[in-house]
């Protein structure tokens, strides 16, 4: 039997004949060696046929001996589609070119994400990354497997004790986590330990020295507390003496509050004026006649015009007006009391040491004086009282 | 005469060597795939072809082939084998003494 997988490759012709004795037609063309097949009975002088177009020419000689008409009804196969598609080439190309392209972008990194590095390392690696191909732009083709990237970074790299690479999509994403070296320690030189204020001590803690001072002893500012001279007194160890020394110590401070204020209240009305900003110039383009307030609290919201992903240049201003009213307020003692030792505490703690701990409060003198509460206050602190005297 | 004692040859010597009839002589072989193909090899042309019938001419004098059925079409059509499809009724031979058809 006949290969048919051929047919395809060199193109066929789908032919209407008509015409008397197409069997006669048939068969000379058989005997032409024209290869015919998918032979179709339409009407009773009509039949369809299919022919090789290398036949074509010798089928047309045969169709006008035997005097029959034909039509070609369809042409099909590769030769015929290349022919087709040579016609439309430009579309074609356009279209290999854009899905060329699509491909390319798809394979480029986009965007690179260090994480966990510290500002010296990721430039570091910045720089490593781009050797190996890692750079925006650049393509993923040429970039090996995440798996030697995790090798090649934390060979080249002492300080990285880990690297996770993760490609998603067309974004590198590198997890670091640095190895955590040891804060290197001041060298100090040898010191003593002395007392920066009045205290009595309620704790310490020496690192090194040795301490010349109990707790619960009262000492002045200048006293030692921790020696840095150890060991046997005829011939000491000279030591950095290191250490803290937790004390005991008084603040008195003075708080005025006014108890009569005055305040601003909102009376609930309001109006909204609106302006185009324009770089820096703001344009009013509503709201002009509008009534004068006395006293206003003005809100201002700027709404940023956005174009995508763009920040245009314009923006508006919503500007709300509110009707503001003066309000004269009159504290009670108690309430006078508690702004004052609240604003007194705060004030206090600022100028403390971060450890330091505040652990009571006495209002040692209370007094009002033209409307205005006047208090003074000891406060009882917990803080490192120690400081270093260097020896010479 | 020749003809036929070259004939009678033929026939002695595919029976005696038991050779395949279809093999040394222009008989037709026809193969059926149930009611959906014929394949006829050995023809000599068409004679008459329509949707419901087709008439074969075979070689050698052997007269004709006649196949019924409808939606005929001829798959492929070489010089000696014809492939048919459609719905196969009856094949038939017809056996025309006149020698020389048409």
């Amino acid at each position: 039997m006949k290969n048919k997988s051929m047919i395809h490759l060199t193109g066929y012709l789908t032919v209407k004949v008509s015409g008397r004795g197409l069997e006669r037609f048939i068969n000379a063309a058989l005997r032409e060696e024209i290869a015919i097949w998918h032979v179709k009975r339409l009407g009773t002088e009509t039949i369809v046929l299919r022919v090789y177009a290398k036949d074509f020419a010798s089928f047309q000689e045969l169709a006008a001996k035997f005097s029959v008409e034909f039509v070609i009804v369809d042409k099909s196969g590769i030769p015929f589609v290349l022919r087709r598609a040579k016609k439309n080439a430009g579309f074609i190309v356009g279209l290999l070119f854009g899905l060329a392209i699509l491909y390319l972008l798809a394979n480029m990194i986009w965007d690179i994400e260090i994480k966990g590095a510290s500002p010296e390392l990721e430039y570091k690696l910045t720089n490593q990354l781009k050797e190996l191909g890692v750079y925006k732009g650049g393509l993923k083709y040429f970039v090996d497997d995440p798996q030697t990237l995790q090798k090649t970074l934390t060979q080249n790299n002492e300080e990285i004790t880990w690297i996770g690479v993760t490609i998603d999509g067309t974004t590198y994403t590198f997890q670091v986590v640095e190895k955590e070296r040891p804060e290197e320690e001041e060298k100090t030189g040898p010191r003593h330990l002395i007392a920066k204020k009045e205290a009595v001590i309620v704790d310490y803690f020496i690192e090194k020295g040795e301490p010349v001072v109990s707790i619960n002893q009262f000492v002045r500012p200048g006293q030692m507390l921790v020696s840095g001279l150890i060991g046997k007194e005829d011939e000491p160890e000279i030591v950095s003496a290191k250490g803290k020394v937790w004390g005991k110590t008084w603040y008195k401070t003075e708080a005025a509050v006014n108890m009569k204020t005055k305040t601003l209240r909102l009376s609930g009305e309001s109006q909204v004026k609106r302006f185009l900003q324009i770089g820096s110039v703001k344009v009013p383009i509503a709201g002009f006649t509008l009534e004068q307030y006395n006293k206003k609290e003005v809100i201002e919201e700027v709404i940023p015009i956005q174009l995508l992903r763009w920040e245009l240049p314009i923006a508006m201003i919503e500007q709300t007006i509110y009707e503001a009213e003066e309000v004269e307020f009159l504290y009670s003692e108690e309430e006078a009391r508690n702004l004052a030792m609240e604003a007194a505490k705060k004030d206090l703690l600022r100028q403390l040491p971060k450890d330091a701990k505040i652990v009571d409060q006495k209002v040692l003198h209370e007094q009002v004086e033209n409307g205005t509460l006047k208090l003074s206050i000891l406060y009882d602190v917990i803080e490192d009282i120690a400081t270093e005297q260097l020896i010479r | 005469m020749a003809k036929s004692f070259r004939n009678k040859l033929q026939q002695w010597l595919t029976a005696k060597l038991d050779l395949p009839e279809d093999v040394t002589m222009d008989i037709p072989r026809i193969t059926m795939v149930g009611q959906l193909h014929v394949y006829i090899e050995n023809h000599n042309g068409l004679i008459s072809f329509k949707e419901t019938e087709i008439r074969v001419l075979l070689k050698d004098n052997q007269g004709q082939l006649l196949v019924k059925g409808h939606d005929l079409v001829i798959k492929t059509i070489l010089p000696e084998e014809l492939l048919l499809e459609g719905t196969i009724e009856q094949i038939k031979y017809i056996k025309d003494d006149q020698g020389e058809n048409r």
